[in-house]
């Protein structure tokens, strides 16, 4: 017959060991470390107890059982208290950590899709700067390159119209300059003429003379020639007038000169400056654009960037799900124990034969450890990585 | 601010060379210069290494005379512009219509 103390022995040290391996299993440290101290306690001094007790007496054997009994039911019960203590304590603490994770993982997953929408704005914002840097030909965009262009052009144009205005002012005093030839012609012309008419003014004072000589038979011819004197007047006058008239215009002609000498002459030297202020703007707007272009560039192979660490870290939330799934095992662990604290309970004293519940409680614990050890191997071939999963944006 | 003229013997080479300002009181000299020169192919080249200022009558003059040349079947060559002369010319472009000899 199996001695009624190494049988406790043996109880203890299953029930410890049982502890001890949940307790691995939990890796929830301190308390369940304090718990296995506990009971390992417990056993040491019950264990002591028993040894004593079996010093003192050995030939009152029902009578040591009896009591034997009633110490381990009492212990059995300080236990139970202990175990359900505990297992209490660990389950709150479970689901503490259950909640603080999921805030945790509520708020950052927010904070993800807060950065992945800013994200999205970015580089939607980077593409239309791209797409409007390109429209340079539409007339409703124009942007500062094409108005330099368009500045430069203006420019040349302008350069043209003034070359051009030259040009035909000068071909304009060609035509001028024969015309005011012309003019001095005309004037030799009126001389000839007023030489002819004082020539005829002399001849007709001549036939007057002659005329009178004549007495009363030159009378009528002296009246023929006081007609062709006064003609001969009368064209002179006509001859000033034409002279003065011609003068005028050649008064008229010299302003026309100075008109088209100051239409031909236009100074460059301000076009000068424009042009070289032009040609400057158009080095400065090609150097800020190509900048602009860089960091636009860069901006751009940015956003996927943030769009790759976005989604690293939303998969790395898996650890979520991960850490419930932990959570959950350990109160698989922690119902392992309470079936123990079960088995605590159900020992009864009334009973006789306290040896044979105690090692059916012996057979019981390692039935419970067979089966820790087979969840836990099964659990350790499920996902312990982060890295392995896909997690779309939630 | 004279007006040159050089005709060489062949009578197809005619020189004309501006010295100081180039502007509108030169403009019925440079026409003397080379309205009498008709002979076909006749090359003009204008020399304005001394001329020391040129305003747009003097871009006008220039293109009547490309007109001129061009009339007879010749050409215009300008020689070795001073660099504000040559600055002028080039903003009127004028390298696209002529020969420039810097």
């Amino acid at each position: 017959m199996i001695d009624f103390r190494q049988l406790l022995f043996f109880i203890g040290i299953g029930l410890s060991l049982f502890i001890g391996v949940n307790t691995l299993f939990i890796q929830m440290g301190v308390l369940s470390v304090a718990a296995t101290f506990f009971i390992g306690v417990i056993f040491f001094l019950l264990f002591r107890e028993e040894q004593k007790q079996g010093n003192k007496t050995v030939d009152n054997k029902a009578n040591d059982d009896a009591i034997d009994v009633d110490i381990v039911r009492h212990s059995f019960i300080q236990m139970n208290m202990l175990i359900s203590k505990q297992i209490e304590i660990i389950e709150n603490e479970i689901e503490r950590v259950s909640n603080l994770v999921r805030d945790a993982v509520g708020g950052i997953s927010e904070s993800f899709k807060y950065l992945q929408n800013l994200s999205l704005e970015q580089q939607k914002m980077i593409n239309s700067i791209i797409s409007s840097k390109q429209k340079t030909d539409d007339n409703e965009h124009t942007t500062l390159e094409s108005f330099v262009n368009d500045s430069s052009k203006t420019l040349e144009d302008f350069v043209n119209v003034i070359i051009t205005t030259s040009k035909k002012s000068l071909e304009t005093m060609v035509y001028t300059d024969e015309m005011v030839k012309q003019l001095d012609g005309i004037f030799k012309l009126l001389s000839q003429v007023e030489n002819i008419a004082s020539q005829t003014n002399l001849l007709a004072l001549n036939a007057a003379i002659e005329a009178a000589r004549a007495g009363d038979a030159g009378r009528g011819f002296a009246v023929v020639a006081n007609e062709v004197r006064s003609l001969s007047i009368n064209s002179t006058e006509l001859n000033n007038d034409i002279r003065s008239e011609i003068s005028l215009a050649q008064t008229i002609i010299d302003n026309l000169r100075k008109s088209v000498e100051h239409m031909a002459s236009a100074d460059m030297t301000s076009t000068l400056k424009a042009k070289d202020k032009v040609s400057l703007m158009v080095e400065h707007v090609s150097n800020v654009n190509n900048e602009t272009n860089l960091v636009v560039e860069e901006l751009a192979a940015l956003g996927p960037q943030i769009v790759d660490t976005v989604a690293t870290g939303v998969r790395s939330l898996q650890f979520e799900d991960l850490t419930f799934q932990t959570l959950a095992s350990l109160k698989d662990n922690l119902a392992a124990i309470s079936s123990l604290s079960q088995l605590l309970t159900d020992f009864d004293r009334n009973k006789d034969n306290c040896a044979e519940q105690l090692s059916n409680i012996t057979l019981q614990c390692e039935e419970i450890i067979e089966n820790t050890k087979q969840a836990d191997e099964s659990r350790s071939v499920s996902q312990m990585s982060m890295e392995e999963g896909e997690v779309d944006l939630f | 601010m004279t007006v040159k003229k050089v005709i060489a013997e062949n009578s197809r080479n005619v020189s004309i060379e501006i010295e100081g300002r180039f502007d509108f009181s030169l403009h019925q000299q440079f026409r003397e210069a080379y309205s009498s020169c008709n002979d076909s192919g006749t090359q003009f080249s204008l020399e304005l290494s001394k001329a020391t200022y040129m305003d747009s009558s003097a871009l006008g003059m220039i293109l009547l005379l490309k007109d001129h040349a061009e009339k007879v079947g010749g050409d215009v060559l300008i020689n070795r512009p001073s660099e504000g002369v040559n600055k002028i010319l080039e903003i009127a472009q004028f390298h696209r219509l002529m020969t420039i000899k810097v």
